[in-house]
């Protein structure tokens, strides 16, 4: 389940950054590939000299030497980099810039000593401007381009004035390409000017194409990276909305859930009445509590909720008067400034209203109406799923709490007479003759075997619950806390009941299953927040007890009240199956938890004392590996 | 000799009150019987037994588990030991005072739990544990 998770994010990452790399690579391989070039001009000096070109072509050695010499500033500079390796693109750029210059400024010296602008080496100066123009904007190659021309002709001016002295190629002790005429000279450098701006214009043109496809792909890339991450949440959503199958638990954890997949302030879930006439706020999440309490909306009143239900989406991104007329003033009170409302469909059929609230005014964008839209299809689908699973339950429950009843009922007079024969065979009444003793043995051993059956008729109406794990399935306990966490924290907060829950890290999993946990948990819980006075404390403690995960349920209550005290019994009797009933019913819930707790293989224990608080030691014991 | 303890019997099936009578007088104890928690505190107030037997079902479900609390709150009451029964729980005929008793701790009001049908024998040694334990008031 994890790793889709880290499949996105990690992914995510990369795109973004994708052509940053990829120009740090460029200027890695532009400066190893610059370690030849002073070994080729020493080389071919070397050569140049013995085949009996003039010894003053030994000053190209200091080219060389200054080539090596910037080279490795910019060597030692991108290994300095890498250890901050938050590089940027515009510093990129810049240093490739430096690069370029360096190098022109090698080539206008290369130039120099081998015959000014008319030496055969010129037409090097394409060279720095293919790096240059295939990586920057059209307008940062142009201005490279002009002052490298500018350079050109600086040179050609200070040697055409005689600023500084010509510096002749001689072979042979005849000098080549010598003092040419002014036309000449001119056509030369006009020659040059038009090769380093081809070459420049070529390198750019060529690369543009790739550079913009490169662009194209990144924004390609950081919206399927969008993507993912809303896809990620509403698989989250669904894990979470999964493992909850009361329709309450459904409610609360949907309406969270999707507050945080797409990141507003409030949610809200009104369900239709079966009529269809009425909206009742079934569920909210960060709304006001009196914007949602037992409110119910007249469709007929209310032509708003009218045209969402017939289908058609509302958005708004700055609540006006009117619609606040519609909404309530509690909305105007809490600044919400969007509100966005989507039908709940199911199989075409609308069963009820998503509503989104958010504080920032303009909100919902297009794209996030269809998001909305997905979310509100899963969160119908999470409500249809909980109801039918409730009322399947409901039925399983009524059926088996009647079929106790009818064996209750059958034990009872069974039990009259078995204490009757008891009495006569005990001889209590009189003493029996040895044909009186086998006639009512008999009648004993058949009132015995009915016993048995109504027994087995009792154990089939319990063993639904009995068949539920199979001893494979395992708990966080951080997960579990979490939840429980969640649910509570709220109630304890109004009752202002401190509520505290700690799990030690690297704690081992539970064997069981996330549900029955998790209600034996809610069951403590819930009665502890019940049965402590505002201001107390209620604490949950979660430790490893060796192959044991122990849970304490601590509060500092008053103990179980006079009048819940008859309920405990009750209780018992109904735990035995009906489960729901027990919910809604007394919230004590203490036989199902036994009940879970035994179905774990764990133990349970109780510690009260009067006006002190109750502390429930849970143990669980850990999954198998 | 010694003074024979009293039961007193509370069930709202007669059958069981009348058997557990005579069953309980032939083994030397004074039995009282009540239909119901009324008549039942009604025979506590004209004397107090060594010993209570009380059915948790009668007409409500919970009216012996109800009496059981009360009397344990009346100062007056809150020794007097107590042995309920029902003829619903399949479990408690395990050793042990059964699933009520040890969750609820000192919720509890009794001092056993015993499943119908009884074991008569069972109960009758059950009885002695007790009265052994407690002094007589």
């Amino acid at each position: 389940m994890k790793a889709p998770r880290d499949f996105l994010s990690e992914e995510g990452i990369q795109f973004g950054r994708n052509s940053v790399r990829e120009e740090v690579e460029r200027i890695q391989w532009l400066i190893s590939i610059r370690w030849w070039v002073p070994l080729l001009i020493a080389a071919s000096t070397g050569i140049g000299v013995l085949a009996g070109f003039d010894e003053r072509l030994a000053k190209l050695f200091f080219v060389a030497a200054y080539v090596i010499g910037y080279n490795t500033f910019f060597y030692r500079w991108t290994r300095k980099s890498k250890a901050e390796p938050a590089a940027t693109q515009p510093r990129l750029h810049h240093f490739l810039i430096w690069q370029a210059a360096a190098d022109c400024s090698a080539l206008w010296l290369l130039a120099y000593f081998t015959g000014g602008t008319i030496s055969p080496l010129c037409f090097l100066f394409v060279l720095p401007m293919i790096p240059v123009s295939t990586t920057l904007s059209a307008r940062a190659a142009c201005g490279f381009m002009a002052s490298v021309l500018v350079g050109l002709t600086l040179l050609a001016i200070v040697e055409q004035l005689g600023w500084l002295p010509h510096q002749a190629l001689v072979f042979e002790d005849k000098e080549i390409f010598s003092s040419p005429n002014l036309q000449q000279f001119l056509f030369n450098l006009l020659v040059l000017y038009l090769l380093v701006a081809t070459a420049t214009f070529l390198a750019y043109t060529l690369f543009k194409a790739k550079r913009e496809k490169t662009k194209t792909l990144e924004a390609l890339f950081e919206s399927a990276n969008r993507l993912n991450q809303k896809f990620w949440r509403l698989f989250s959503m669904i894990q979470t909305i999964g493992s909850a199958q009361n329709l309450d638990q459904v409610l609360r954890m949907v309406t969270s859930e999707s507050a945080a997949v797409i990141k507003v302030q409030g949610i809200s879930v009104k369900l239709l009445s079966d009529d269809g006439n009425y909206l009742r706020y079934a569920a909210a999440h960060g709304l006001p509590d009196d914007f949602v309490r037992e409110k119910v909306v007249d469709i007929q009143k209310s032509p708003l909720n009218k045209r969402i239900i017939e289908g058609e989406p509302f958005v708004t991104g700055n609540v006006s008067a009117k619609e606040i007329f519609q909404f309530g003033e509690i909305l105007a009170e809490a600044q919400i400034k969007s509100v966005l409302f989507l039908p709940l469909r199911l199989e075409g059929k609308v069963i009820g209203i998503l509503g989104a609230y958010c504080l920032l005014p303009d909100r919902f964008t297009e794209e996030d109406v269809d998001f909305f839209r997905l979310v509100a299809e899963l969160v119908a689908i999470a409500l249809e799923n909980a109801r039918a699973y409730e009322a399947v339950e409901k039925l399983v429950q009524e059926r088996s709490w009647y079929m106790l009843r009818v064996a209750h009922n059958l034990r009872a007079p069974l039990a009259g007479m078995l204490s009757i024969l008891d009495l006569i065979r005990g001889q209590y009444l009189g003493s029996l003759n040895t044909e009186q003793q086998e006639y009512l043995r008999r009648l004993d051993r058949r009132s015995r075997t009915m016993l048995m059956m109504i027994n087995e008729l009792m154990t089939l109406a319990r063993s639904r619950e009995a068949q539920r794990t199979d001893g494979t399935e395992s708990v966080e306990p951080e997960l579990v806390a979490r939840r429980i966490r969640r649910t509570f924290q709220e109630r304890a907060a109004e009752k202002n009941i401190s509520f505290n829950l700690t799990v030690p890290e690297n704690l081992p999993a539970i064997r069981g299953d996330l549900e029955t946990v998790e209600q034996i948990l809610e069951n403590l819980v819930s009665n502890a927040i019940k049965y402590t006075l505002p201001d107390g404390k209620v604490e949950v403690k979660f430790s490893p007890v060796v192959t044991m995960i122990r849970i304490e349920v601590s509060d500092t209550g008053i103990g179980i009240p006079k009048a819940d005290r008859s309920k405990l019994f009750s209780e018992f009797f109904r735990a035995e199956n009906a489960r729901s009933i027990e919910k809604t019913g007394t919230g004590l819930g203490l036989a199902i938890v036994k009940e879970f707790v035994d179905k774990l293989g764990g133990r349970i224990l109780v510690e009260s004392e009067e006006h002190m608080g109750t502390i429930f030691v849970v143990d669980l014991p850990v999954a198998i590996k | 000799m010694k003074k024979k303890a009293a039961i007193l019997v509370v069930d709202d099936d007669q059958d069981i009150t009348d058997s557990l009578k005579i069953i309980l007088e032939n083994h030397d104890f004074t039995v009282r019987t009540a239909s119901n928690g009324k008549e039942a505190v009604a025979a506590l107030e004209d004397q107090i037994p060594e010993l209570m037997i009380l059915d948790i079902m009668m007409a409500t479900d919970t009216e012996g588990f109800d009496l059981a609390y009360d009397l344990k709150e009346n100062p007056k009451f809150k020794n007097l030991p107590i042995i309920m029964l029902t003829s619903f729980l399949e479990k408690v005929r395990e050793e042990g005072p059964g699933d009520f008793a040890y969750i609820l701790g000192e919720q509890w009001p009794a001092h056993w739990l015993f499943e119908k049908p009884l074991d008569t024998n069972r109960l009758l040694d059950k009885i002695d544990d007790i009265l052994k334990e407690s002094p007589s008031p």
